[in-house]
């Protein structure tokens, strides 16, 4: 392979260091919370992508398939409920989100 | 062959048809006769998967290319989490009829979730963890926010949703790591690979991906330091559904951690005991220590929740097969009380509305002594009090953490029971000694009576008859460790 | 450097960049264009690992289908702008304290070792000579890979259940096509016959 496979394995880290922070970063934002964890499961598919090239084995590429797949119901999920926390309360900032107290 | 495998997942795949049939039966009556049909068809579903892993042959047997194993072990747990999900939705259908959310998918997506948990017990590689961890969470995630036109409850299904999302990115994260660093996604190929070296090592990202997988668990176990919202979810979902979340996914997670410690990374005990106690003494102490002052009873069930994982895990982190032993028992005996609490919960009732405030407990003794007698069983069972079941799982897994060593880990968990017991015995207080300026409602449906009895009785009479659960969960600890 | 190298950093920094504008971006809108960028630089990555047909995949699933879901979720939420920044600075210092020390962690965990030195076992799935990445896909993906494939259709199935269970609604007084309703209607139903007399009409 012409890449090697820490250099996926360094974007797939940056990527999900992003993620991880674009969570916590935007408290406020959930739709930006929802595309966050999309870019942690795209971290993980680069990760299992580079390795599968580097072992010469197609079990992580098929991994990386159903990842892509469940994570695709996930996301219509998770924007079903946006939808109904915004109809029953006309915003969907996490903070305002607080009824409830931790 | 072909024949074979179908018949070692005869159950899951029994439960995944029916619930094809119950969405079509659902979709053809959608009317509230319908959404009964369509609950009673599902209870009976779960009755009678509950049988055929009854029936099924205890030996190890391995279907679908190494991703599925049924063993003693995963039928133990399938049998628990199958009555914990059985249980839940009984009480769980007078309670929709009351709140006006009796619609069909809730049975539906119950049978899907409690498919999802079953598949997850027997996974036996990470792709089919995975695969079944997120068709157990996705169908619970619309279940939190299912009374869809309250604040509250869109708000539990949201911050459910987030949570269990970043869990399973921090799970796949993980795994990716594993399988870059050790080559394998099979939990069978990963046993093999460190069994024959003395002393062996696991690569330094494979322990990294380790961690993660390890955080992703405690997500879904709700331990800390992953808790964070599980108060407000459990505060926030329909009563029935936190019935639900307190019950079935819970267990079928701590069978998975089980699994995933003791089996692929067995032999490295000594890697992530730490992980372990740490997660454990964490949920132990923020579980007694933030249940004080609450005023909500579901908010007070959640910590309590939080609690009881963090004492499973004392067993778990024992790392020997009589510490799994005590997980066992524990978890069974914890189903029990959760579902009979939840039971006294859903029939707490005045003019007709729901209660959730600690504070209504008040009066009880007077007004129905039966429930009241049930609710004193299962806070002093919860507390750990001899001579009932909740103080015989404390022990076991305590016992098992001591032969380790572990003697401090346990003498935490002595302490933080009898700060927890403060909160509970406060219940009977308020049940027995104080009284309050309206009645509670008399009667209750015939489901709800039956499942607080039969969680009351098996919570009471444990001490006297422990040799059924005692004797499967010793056959099922042993399956893990051959 | 080779070529394929200097296509792999320039894919990395772009993408990388793109999730950067993700997170930080003011206008929900952008962020799910930048998401949109960054998913063709990954594909393109994909592309250099020699996963061809997961790098379709991913433009066709992702910027086909997810990113235009969020894209409508945006635009049909009428999402007050302005509000949505505040507390973005409040939490910058611990959120960028927190990323900085996990990417430092995962940086070291890479830096310290070879991945080469964990002598992995052999290939569950040996990647087959002299066949298109699609091809061998496809060979596995219906036999070894047959149980997860059925499980991800039913988790298709229940995410169709859980968005319709908690999105739709009965909309009240709005006409709708019942068709099996419109094809059973029987004549005397629909048309009637009235003798008028002239210069009356139908009173």
């Amino acid at each position: 392979m012409p890449v090697p496979v820490g250099h996926f394995l360094a974007v797939a880290a940056i990527l999900f260091t992003l993620g991880v922070f674009g969570i916590f970063l935007n408290r406020k934002n959930i739709i930006v919370i929802l595309m966050s964890i999309e870019l942690i499961l795209l971290a993980v598919n680069i990760n299992l992508i580079g390795f599968s090239a580097h072992l010469g084995d197609l079990a992580g590429q098929l991994f990386a398939m159903f990842v892509l797949t469940v994570a695709a119901a996930e996301a219509a999920i998770g924007l079903a409920i946006v939808v109904v926390v915004f109809r029953a309360r006309g915003s969907i900032e996490v903070a305002d989100i607080n009824i409830m107290k931790g | 062959m072909s024949q074979s495998y179908l018949l070692v997942a005869l159950p899951e795949l029994f439960l995944l048809a029916a619930g094809l049939v119950l969405l079509v039966v659902g979709a053809f009556k959608e009317t509230a006769a319908g959404a009964r049909l369509v609950s009673n068809l599902a209870l009976g579903t779960l009755a009678i998967t509950l049988v055929l892993v009854l029936v099924a042959a205890p030996d190890r047997a391995v279907a679908f290319r190494g991703n599925f194993v049924m063993d003693g072990f995963a039928g133990f747990m399938k049998v628990v989490v199958l009555l914990g999900a059985l249980g839940t939705l009984a009480i769980a259908q007078p309670y929709l009829r009351r709140e006006g959310i009796e619609r069909f998918e809730y049975a539906v997506l119950v049978i899907f979730s409690t498919a999802g948990m079953s598949l997850l017990l027997s996974a036996n590689s990470f792709l089919a963890l995975y695969i079944s961890l997120e068709l157990m969470s996705l169908p619970l995630y619309v279940l939190a926010a299912f009374q869809r036109d309250t604040y509250k409850s869109t708000e539990a299904g949201l911050k459910y949703f987030v949570l269990g999302a970043l869990a399973s990115g921090m799970l796949l994260y993980g795994v990716s790591l594993v399988y870059g660093f050790t080559g394998t996604i099979f939990f069978e190929e990963l046993t093999a690979l460190y069994l024959d070296e003395e002393g062996a090592e696991l690569p330094l990202g494979a322990l990294v991906g380790v961690v993660f997988i390890a955080a992703g668990l405690a997500f879904k176990l709700g331990a800390v330091p992953f808790h964070m919202w599980t108060p407000d979810v459990y505060e926030g979902a329909p009563t029935a559904v936190t019935a639900l979340f307190a019950a079935a996914p819970k267990l079928a997670a701590m069978g998975l951690t089980v699994r995933v410690f003791a089996e692929p990374f067995g032999a490295f005990v000594a890697d992530w005991q730490q992980i372990i106690i740490a997660v454990s003494v964490g949920s132990m102490v923020l579980g007694a220590f933030g249940a004080i002052g609450q005023r909500n009873i579901k908010r007070l069930l959640a910590y309590s929740g939080i609690g009881h994982v963090g004492y499973a895990l004392v067993g778990l982190a024992a790392g020997t097969q009589s510490g799994v032993y005590g997980v066992l028992v524990y978890m069974t005996i914890y189903l029990f009380m959760t579902v009979g609490t939840f039971g006294v919960v859903l029939a707490l009732r005045r003019r007709g509305q729901s209660l959730e405030q600690i504070d209504d407990f008040a009066g009880l003794g007077k007004d129905q002594p039966l429930l009241a007698l049930a609710t004193a069983i299962f806070m002093f069972s919860l507390a750990g009090i001899p001579p009932l079941a909740g103080f015989f799982g404390k022990l076991y897994v305590f016992l098992a953490a001591i032969e380790v060593g572990l003697v401090w880990l346990a003498v935490i968990g002595v302490l933080t029971s009898v700060v927890g017991a403060y909160y509970y015995l406060r219940i009977v207080k308020l049940v027995y000694f104080d009284s309050a300026p309206e009645a509670l409602d008399r009667g209750m449906e015939p489901e709800l009576r039956g499942v607080i009895a039969v969680s009351a009785v098996v919570t009471a009479l444990f001490v006297v008859v422990p040799g059924p659960i005692l004797g499967s969960a010793r056959v099922a600890a042993g399956a893990l460790f051959p | 450097m080779t070529v394929a190298l200097f296509v792999f950093y320039l894919l990395a920094g772009v993408c990388i960049a793109a999730a950067v504008m993700v997170v930080s971006a003011r206008n929900p809108v952008h962020s799910v264009l930048f998401l949109i960028l960054a998913f063709f630089n990954a594909a393109g990555m994909f592309v250099l690992a020699g996963a061809e047909f997961l790098a379709m995949v991913l433009v066709v699933v992702y910027v086909g289908a997810v990113a235009v879901l969020f894209l409508f979720v945006v635009m049909m939420l009428d999402i007050d702008l302005t509000a949505m920044r505040e507390g973005f600075l409040k939490f910058l210092p611990v959120g960028a304290l927190i990323g900085l020390v996990l990417l430092v962690e995962l940086f070291l965990v890479f830096g310290t070792l070879s991945v080469g030195t964990a002598a992995p076992i052999a290939a569950a799935v040996p990647v087959p000579e002299g066949m298109s990445n699609t091809e061998a896909l496809g060979g596995v993906l219906y036999t070894e890979y047959f149980f997860a494939f059925q499980l991800a259709g039913i988790i298709l199935l229940v995410a169709i259940i859980g968005a319709i269970t908690l999105t739709l609604r009965d909309r009240g007084p709005v006409k709708r096509q019942d068709i099996g309703r419109q094809v059973h209607r029987e004549r005397p139903a629909a048309v009637q016959l009235r003798k008028v007399d002239s210069g009356k009409g139908i009173g």
